[in-house]
Parts: C-alpha cells; sequence; structure tokens
C-alpha cells in the first residue's frame, strides 16, 4: 500500500538527490521503450494494429453491461463461480470467503495491480492467510514491504546490491553474490516450496473474453500457470473494463500486448483459463471500484481501454526521471495520472502535474487513449477541487491575471530582462534554474513580442 | 440490490457512444517466406531451439543427443504415457515431451491443450519442455492461430513462447524464473 500525500515533485526531487541512481533508472527504461520501437518497427501493420485495438475497446465499453453479462453467463456454463464487487472491501471480503470456505492458510498469487489497487494482502494476512507474491519483482517488493514502482517491471527502482542484501536476510543466499542468474534461480527454488504447498493461487486478468466466459493471463516467468495447475483452487480478479467480445480479438491484443510492454513479440506464457481443473475449482472476481463512475465521465472514459501494458510510464520523460514512488497513486505514470485523480482528486491531484504534455505518451498507447489531453483536464480538476499546494495556487492565480492583461505582461517581462541580470547570485541559485546542472539563462535584450514586430516592420 | 445489479445499472446509464466492431481480418498482417526459419531465429532468442526431424531419426534420439544426462523424463506422446494422481507428482520431472497442436511463426510461441487430465502442471514444472509440433502446423501470425486452436484440456489451453525468463533484477534477462529453464521444438 502507497502513503496518502505523496506530492509528486516533492517525492521526485528526494529521488533525484541520488544521480547516479536516477541516471541508471532513466536509461534503463528508455532501453525498454527503444526495444517496444523494434518490435514495432518490424511489424508494417502495426498503426493499423493500434486502430483496431482502439476500435475494439471503444466499441466494448460502449455496451460493456452486455458483454459483462454475456461473460457471465458463459463462465458459470463453464462450472465457474462469477462474483461481482461493487468495490475494494467487498472484492476482499468475497476473496476471503472463496479461502476461508476451503480453509486455505496460504496463497500463491501472481501479478494483479487489481489486488494492490484493493489492499487484498494486508486484508488476507490481518486474517491470518500467508500471502506469496510470485512474480519476481513483486516478490522483491513484497519482502522489502513496499509498493511495485511500474506495473510491468515492479522493482525497476531497486540495484542488484540491494536486492542481494535482501534474499541474503531472507532467502541464505550468500552474502555480496550480486549476480541476477544466482538471485533469480534461489527465488526460482524458494517460490517452488510455496507454490507446491498453497491451497489456492490467485491471479489477475489480461483479457476476459465475452464469447467463451475464459480469461486470459500473460506473464514471463510461469507463476500464474504453477499458481493454478497445483492448487486446486484458482481466483481469478479482474476490473470490469478488461473484457473483449470474441476469442478472435486476442489476435489483436497479444499482438501488441508484449511488443508495446517489455519490447518482445509475445509473453512466453498466454494462457487460456475457461474451467476449473478435474477435482479444482475456479472463481471470478469482477470489480467496479469506481470504474463505473469513470465510464461516464465524457473527459476520462477513454482511460478504461487500458491493457496496462506500461509503455505510457516508459516513455515519458517525468516517470523515468521520477520513479512510481513519487506517485501518490498506485498505478505511476501518465495512465495513473489520470486513473488516480478520477478516483479521488484531492489525494491525487499532484500527479496530474507529473508531465510536461510532450505528448509521446499518447503516441506510444496501443489503444489510443489520448492520455496527455486527460493529464491537462485532470489539472483543471485539481485546481477547482483546491488540491494544490497554495504557491502553486497562487502563481497559477498570478499567471492567470498576467495572460489577461497583456500591457502588465509585457511591463513585467521588460523589467525582468533589466533586473534579472544586476540580481546577486547568491539570491538566484536557489531558484528553480539553478540546480547543479541546469543555469539561469542569458536574458535576451527583446521579448519575443518584439522581436515578431520588429521583423513584421523589416518585412514591408 | 445486489452489487452486480447496481454495477449494471450504473454501466447502463454511463454507456458512451462507440464505433461498431472492426473487421480484424481486413488488415493485412505481415506474412513471411520461410516460416520454420522465421520460428527458429526468433525462439533462439527467447531461450528456445527449433529443429525438424531428420528421416530415419526419432524424437527421442534428438532429445538424448541433446541432453545425454538428464534426469526423469515424462514422455506424454508415447503410446501409453505415464498417468500421476496430482499435479504435484510432476514436481521433479527433467525432461517433459509433450505435443504441440500449432506454432506462430511471429511469435515462436506453440499452442498447447490436450486431453489428458493434469498434464497441465507438466508444461510449467519440467526443467526442460520439448514441444512436438506436426511440420505443416504452422501459421504467420496471432490472427491466423486464433482462427485455428481450441481450449480442451479441462477448459486449459496455452502459447508457450522459449523459455521461462524473467528481467526484474536489474532489467538483466535470466532465462529459468519460475517454468521451464530451456525449451526445444521439433517439428515432425
Amino acid at each position: 500500500m502507497k502513503h496518502d500525500n505523496i506530492n509528486h515533485a516533492k517525492a521526485a526531487a528526494d529521488f533525484l538527490q541520488d544521480r547516479e541512481q536516477a541516471r541508471w533508472h532513466d536509461s534503463a527504461i528508455w532501453w525498454v521503450r527503444q526495444k517496444r520501437d523494434m518490435q514495432a518497427k518490424q511489424l508494417p501493420e502495426w498503426e493499423q494494429l493500434r486502430a483496431l485495438a482502439q476500435q475494439i475497446k471503444a466499441h466494448t465499453l460502449s455496451r460493456l453491461d452486455e458483454y459483462l453479462e454475456q461473460f457471465q453467463r458463459n463462465a458459470e456454463q463453464n462450472g465457474v463461480t462469477v462474483h461481482w464487487a461493487a468495490d475494494a472491501e467487498e472484492h476482499n471480503r468475497i476473496v476471503h470467503g472463496i479461502l476461508a470456505a476451503a480453509n486455505v492458510k496460504k496463497l500463491v498469487k501472481s501479478k494483479s495491480m487489481l489486488t494492490e489497487e484493493c489492499g487484498l494482502n494486508p486484508f488476507l494476512e490481518q486474517h491470518g492467510i500467508e500471502v506469496i507474491d510470485t512474480d519476481l519483482g513483486e516478490r522483491i517488493v513484497q519482502l522489502r514491504h513496499e509498493p511495485p514502482s511500474h506495473i510491468v517491471m515492479p522493482a525497476i527502482h531497486l540495484k542488484k546490491e540491494q536486492i542481494s542484501e535482501l534474499f541474503h536476510k531472507e532467502l541464505g543466499t550468500e552474502a555480496g553474490n550480486n549476480d541476477p542468474t544466482y538471485l533469480t534461480h534461489a527465488a526460482r527454488a524458494n517460490l517452488r516450496e510455496h507454490f507446491l504447498s498453497a491451497g489456492a493461487g490467485l491471479t489477475g486478468v489480461n483479457f476476459a473474453i465475452a464469447e467463451t466466459g475464459g480469461v486470459v493471463v500473460c506473464t514471463n516467468e510461469g507463476n500464474a500457470d504453477l499458481g493454478t495447475a497445483l492448487p486446486a483452487i484458482h481466483i481469478a480478479s479482474m476490473g470490469l473494463e478488461k473484457i473483449i467480445p470474441k476469442q478472435a480479438h486476442l489476435g489483436v491484443f497479444t499482438r501488441l500486448l508484449a511488443r508495446s510492454a517489455i519490447g518482445s513479440p509475445i509473453t512466453t506464457y498466454t494462457s487460456h483459463f475457461q474451467q476449473a481443473r478435474p477435482g479444482g475449482q475456479m472463481h471470478i472476481v469482477i470489480v467496479d471500484n469506481g470504474r463505473s463512475d469513470i465510464l461516464g465521465s465524457d473527459d476520462f472514459y477513454q482511460s478504461l481501454r487500458c491493457i496496462r501494458c506500461g509503455a505510457c510510464m516508459n516513455t515519458c520523460p517525468v516517470y523515468r526521471r521520477s520513479t512510481g514512488h513519487s506517485y501518490s497513486y498506485i498505478i505511476p505514470g501518465p495512465i495513473g495520472s489520470t486513473l488516480g485523480p478520477s478516483r479521488d482528486i484531492r489525494k491525487h491531484g499532484s500527479m496530474a502535474f507529473a508531465c510536461t504534455t510532450c505528448g509521446s505518451c499518447s503516441n506510444v498507447c496501443p489503444v489510443k487513449i489520448n492520455l496527455h489531453e486527460q493529464l491537462v483536464l485532470q489539472r483543471k480538476r485539481a485546481f477547482d477541487a483546491g488540491a494544490l499546494k497554495p504557491a502553486k495556487k497562487m502563481g497559477l492565480l498570478a499567471m492567470r491575471f498576467l495572460t489577461q492583461h497583456p500591457s502588465l505582461m509585457d511591463a513585467g517581462g521588460k523589467l525582468m530582462r533589466k533586473v534579472v541580470p544586476i540580481v546577486p547570485q547568491a539570491l538566484t541559485q536557489h531558484s528553480a534554474w539553478s540546480r547543479p546542472g541546469r543555469e539561469l539563462p542569458p536574458m535576451p535584450a527583446q521579448s519575443f513580442k518584439e522581436m515578431w514586430q520588429a521583423r513584421k516592420e523589416n518585412k514591408q | 440490490m445486489s452489487s452486480r445489479e447496481t454495477i449494471l445499472a450504473r454501466l447502463r446509464q454511463n454507456r458512451p457512444q462507440g464505433p461498431a466492431l472492426p473487421d480484424i481480418d481486413a488488415v493485412p498482417f505481415i506474412t513471411f517466406a520461410d516460416k520454420f526459419d522465421a520460428f527458429r531465429t526468433l525462439v533462439r532468442n527467447l531461450g528456445g531451439d527449433a529443429v525438424q526431424l531428420q528421416p530415419g531419426e526419432t524424437v527421442q534420439d534428438i532429445v538424448a543427443q541433446r541432453w545425454p544426462q538428464h534426469g526423469r523424463v515424462a514422455d506424454v506422446t508415447a503410446a501409453n504415457p505415464e498417468r500421476v494422481t496430482a499435479p504435484h507428482d510432476w514436481h521433479d520431472v527433467d525432461i517433459a515431451i509433450v505435443p504441440g497442436e500449432l506454432a506462430v511463426a511471429e511469435s515462436a510461441a506453440v499452442w498447447v491443450s490436450h486431453a489428458g487430465n493434469s498434464q497441465r502442471a507438466l508444461y510449467f514444472l519440467t526443467q526442460k519442455l520439448v514441444l512436438v509440433v506436426p511440420k505443416d502446423a504452422i501459421v504467420d501470425t496471432m490472427r491466423d492461430a486464433y482462427a485455428r486452436v481450441s481450449i480442451r484440456e479441462h477448459g486449459f489451453g496455452g502459447f508457450i513462447s522459449g523459455s521461462s525468463r524473467t528481467a526484474d533484477i536489474e532489467q538483466s534477462l535470466v532465462m529459468g524464473a519460475h517454468g521451464a529453464m530451456a525449451a526445444l521444438v521439433i517439428f515432425v
């Protein structure tokens, strides 16, 4: 779970204190964006593929109720139990109910941002159930008692030395052995024991298919598969926007997901679950938790097309330089910065400003969500809701006054160009433009407006 | 009202406008002149390998050549495959030989879904996975694949592409996260 009241700008400034780590984070994530580009360029139909995905999702959202009802009917015909949860609390109660009825003491979980959103782990632990996150990155952050910093690469904020130290303490690996292969295989051996002894497995859902009543889960590690093939109970938790109409549509989405997410043509495992294994039970929990409200918002409903690939954060110049932990909502980056404020503008208002409006996120999004436009609209809501810090609010009000009074703006600019060069350095060095590596630029002789007018006169 | 009714009523009330479903077959997708070659090139980058069975050779010959020293073998392509009572019984399998129904050139993925009980765990518990695929069962893209596959094994079917892997520690690619450490696709 994340702490309340994280202010993005403040948290990002703290992260940037360690320049070397910050540089590594930026370049490691940029490399994932480049791998995505290489994959996209190999397919001549890439842009048409994005358009198809956008249309399928947009169509589905316009009849979400019908497709969910169809999905439920087909799932029940397959012998699957379908549950509906209006909010996080109801989701957690349903999952606990299933586990308690079967007297399950240990649950193995594969990656699910929804259960992070719902705070499932602490809830189950309070009820005496051991929860083991099995995705390697998720396991690392679970053992560190911190939230994931990225939706696809949960431990991208950590260096191998930190993970080595953690595993030495928690799993008894050799002190000082930082080899990623050694550490990964140590976690593999440890988690195998958990897979073999767990009473139930919980997975997220990448796609739910109305036509078949089945769900699809994509992983590279195989943890969702071991967690569902061994324990007799499989619980799949899904946000209600995960639905797609037909199985054939997976021929579009499985081509986009891993290419956009990690720059691979596909994940190692793309698994289709339609029935429980012999002697087992399968449950699907369909969760609303604010989604149906977003559907009713003209400005923000498109965010429900999201397939959680993370491409928007990998390309985001702000995300790469601030880490996911600087964002107050559990989903960071551009998509989180519209979903979080949609959920609670007062709590997550600062996220809408973690954006340069460069638009790169909208350009890589495989379902073409207008992310940067949504963030601008969320800023307006943050202002209206009084979610801004007083200084930021005053600054915006002053700017609004100036832009509405052009002569004052001109006079202010002229004054600044005269005054700033003679201000002693001691006064400017703490301004936002004077940190190490960011020197205050020399003041130009003329404003842009003056240059433009001079140019017009010269032409005549 | 139950949560189901409340949620559905709100979704009905909040319906946005949307387009008709597009025809996904109307767009031309990439094709490969040599599908096997595309598959093999890709799977080698994904912790796997692919070979074509030569005349006079058997799957078992290829497996024995590749891994002369090995532990328990579970061959479910055999005439009378070994049966287990619980999926956990496969936990110490070293090499699993399983039928694959269809291969996909663009993603090096193989579709697995067959009618026997409790084979599902075997795909993921084994240390080395051997997928045996008919040589003419290879298509260009995932769209072609979805037009042909069906889910059989107690409601389970999956695409497997190469070996299990992770890059969760500093983006270093490591083969063998939870599932198979090596994958070999034999076209027969």
